[in-house]
């Protein structure tokens, strides 16, 4: 039983899943109650029990679809003209759909330019993507256990359970507009399955750290979520490719958006950015060392920064005169009018910044911000972290009202995990985290070069990191 | 590169695993006596009623639930699918 607009996705995922003739009943989501709804399909979900079975649903198969290495032959305009072709779907009211590309012109995968591709890396060509080294992977409150994927597994790209060759991923970089020199950065994109999670939105957003950024010339200053500059720009798109081609993510067929990851307007399509290490406190990690790699060591990790504009809201200069002599919106919210700094600014920041939402969140800083968290008295970033997590406390009455609590604690059937006790047998004034389950987890400080004191906020904690330099 | 140059251009599609296809299950003659498993996962809401109707209007039958808010059911053991005749999986998203 599915919901009726899941129609598609329910007859692709029946041969995905070795069950091509499998019986499914459809339900509406607009009944109200429900009820009415279940009356409905009670007798269509028995009689798919107990009606006998067709010849051809008594047929076993073998499903192998193949795909050819050479795509297509011709002139460069005849080729443009095959990678932008279009197919209505249904799904999205016939809307065209892109069968190879995100829909905007891309370079075209001759073999020669694939071949220059393959240049920036030591891998051969044939070779799957794996998984450089064990990577553990969280769970999710009480709903999924953490587990531990192993070095040398083949990754899978999501929704359709694809693997890929190193060759595979540089057509996609060729496609995107990469050059040989940032290959390896591709190539830890395809170690992560590409963003593409696990096949529910479309695709992720990837945040590098390490020197090569400044090698390949990432921008991390002014304008670095913007347009202009072609690593930041192409790498991230890159990740859209490789959702639609490795992942084969099609849109309401093999999974359908609802504002996740790539689906929304944050990552609109690419999400690359680099932190600026060189900006950081003394003292401060890097997020390579954060995530257990050396601070020379280049790394990437995707995230997923689906909520925008968090916290309150200031112009810089308004921070500079909060800061340096006491003065403006956020001295007076702080009641420290006319002191100079250091003070706090995330007291200022987190002001009903749960209200309606839950989970951590990532801060961008300039350094100067940075400094004057620093200054203050936050001495690592895991204490900035710490600090977060714990303005998000709020009572289990209060808790019991968010929007993922009923998910992220099964339907309240399981234990709170810092208490060990279940969640029923819990008093309403316990206080409970709304900002997420582990401040180290689920918070991220980016420091980012920049002398404007705004910074910017996106949803997202960690998520595994994939060493760059283990593809170069 | 010279217009009219005729290019061998490579795939970006990912190598799609094989699947073995498998044929459906026998159906059931009759509901009565048998243990029929609800697989509810994903969105809960239009199985509160559904479940209590089915246990209401088909007292014969021996209901066995799991329920997740995940979208990955929960997986019948090897002793639960020997003695299971039938399963209805729904609502994932």
């Amino acid at each position: 039983m599915s919901y009726t607009e899941e129609r598609e996705k329910i007859k692709h995922d029946r041969t995905l899943y070795g069950m091509p003739q499998l019986r499914y009943v459809e339900a509406s989501r607009s009944s109200l109650g429900g009820v009415e709804e279940a009356n409905k399909v009670l007798p269509l979900l028995l009689d798919a029990l107990t009606r006998p079975l067709t010849d051809e649903e008594k047929k076993p198969g073998h499903w192998a679809p193949k795909q050819p290495r050479i795509l297509f032959e011709g002139t460069l305009p005849e080729a443009e003209e095959f990678y932008q072709q279009t197919e209505n779907i249904p799904g999205i009211l016939n809307a065209p759909y892109a069968v190879y590309t995100d829909g905007m012109p891309i370079v075209i995968p001759t073999e020669e330019r694939v071949a220059a591709m393959l240049k920036g890396t030591s891998h051969k060509p044939d070779e799957i993507i794996t998984l450089q080294r064990d990577i553990k992977m969280r769970g999710m409150g009480n709903i999924a256990e953490g587990f531990t994927r192993k070095k040398g597994d083949v990754v899978q790209f999501m929704p359709m359970f694809r693997t890929a060759t190193v060759e595979q991923v540089a057509v996609n970089a060729v496609m995107a507009g990469c050059k040989p020199e940032w290959f390896s950065v591709a190539l830890a994109m395809a170690e992560s399955g590409g963003g593409t999670g696990d096949g529910r939105g479309w695709g992720g957003a990837f945040l590098v750290s390490g020197p090569i950024y400044k090698e390949i010339g990432m921008n991390v200053s002014y304008g670095r979520l913007g347009p202009g500059n072609p690593p930041n720009k192409n790498l991230g798109r890159l990740g859209s490719l490789m959702n639609r081609n490795l992942g084969g993510y099609k849109e309401t067929v093999t999974g359908i958006g609802v504002g996740m990851s790539y689906g929304n307007p944050i990552t609109n399509g690419g999400f690359m950015l680099a932190e600026y290490a060189e900006g950081l406190p003394p003292g401060w990690k890097g997020l390579n060392e954060e995530l257990g790699f050396r601070k020379d060591e280049s790394v990437l990790m995707t995230f997923q920064p689906s909520h925008w504009g968090l916290g309150q809201e200031h112009m810089p200069g308004v921070y500079r005169s909060f800061q340096r002599t006491g003065h403006g919106a956020i001295a007076r919210f702080l009641g420290v009018k006319g002191i100079p700094g250091p003070h706090n600014y995330l007291d200022y920041l987190t002001k009903d910044m749960w209200a309606c939402r839950d989970g951590g969140f990532t801060l961008l800083l300039p350094p100067q911000m940075a400094m004057d968290l620093y200054d203050y008295g936050f001495k690592t970033k895991e204490a900035v972290y710490e600090y977060l997590w714990k303005k998000s406390f709020e009572p289990l009455s209060e808790f019991r009202m968010r929007g993922r609590s009923d998910i992220l604690t099964n339907g309240w059937t399981g234990k709170e995990k810092r208490s060990g006790k279940y969640w029923k047998e819990l008093p309403d004034d316990y206080m409970v985290p709304a900002g997420g389950e582990n401040p180290e987890q689920d918070y991220n400080v980016i420091v980012c070069d920049g002398q404007e004191t705004a910074c910017d906020r996106l949803g997202g904690g960690k998520g595994p990191g994939f060493s760059i330099d283990a593809w170069r | 590169m010279a217009a009219d140059r005729v290019y061998k251009c490579l795939n970006p599609v990912g190598n799609q695993p094989e699947v073995d296809l498998f044929p459906l299950a026998p159906r059931l003659k009759s509901l009565d006596g048998k243990t029929i498993h609800l697989s509810i996962c994903g969105e809960q809401d239009i199985w509160h009623p559904l479940e209590k109707k089915l246990k209401t209007d088909y007292p014969n039958v021996n209901w066995t639930v799991k329920k997740t808010y995940f979208i990955t059911p929960f997986e019948l053991s090897e002793e639960e699918r020997k003695t299971t005749d039938a399963v209805i999986l729904g609502v994932c998203w």
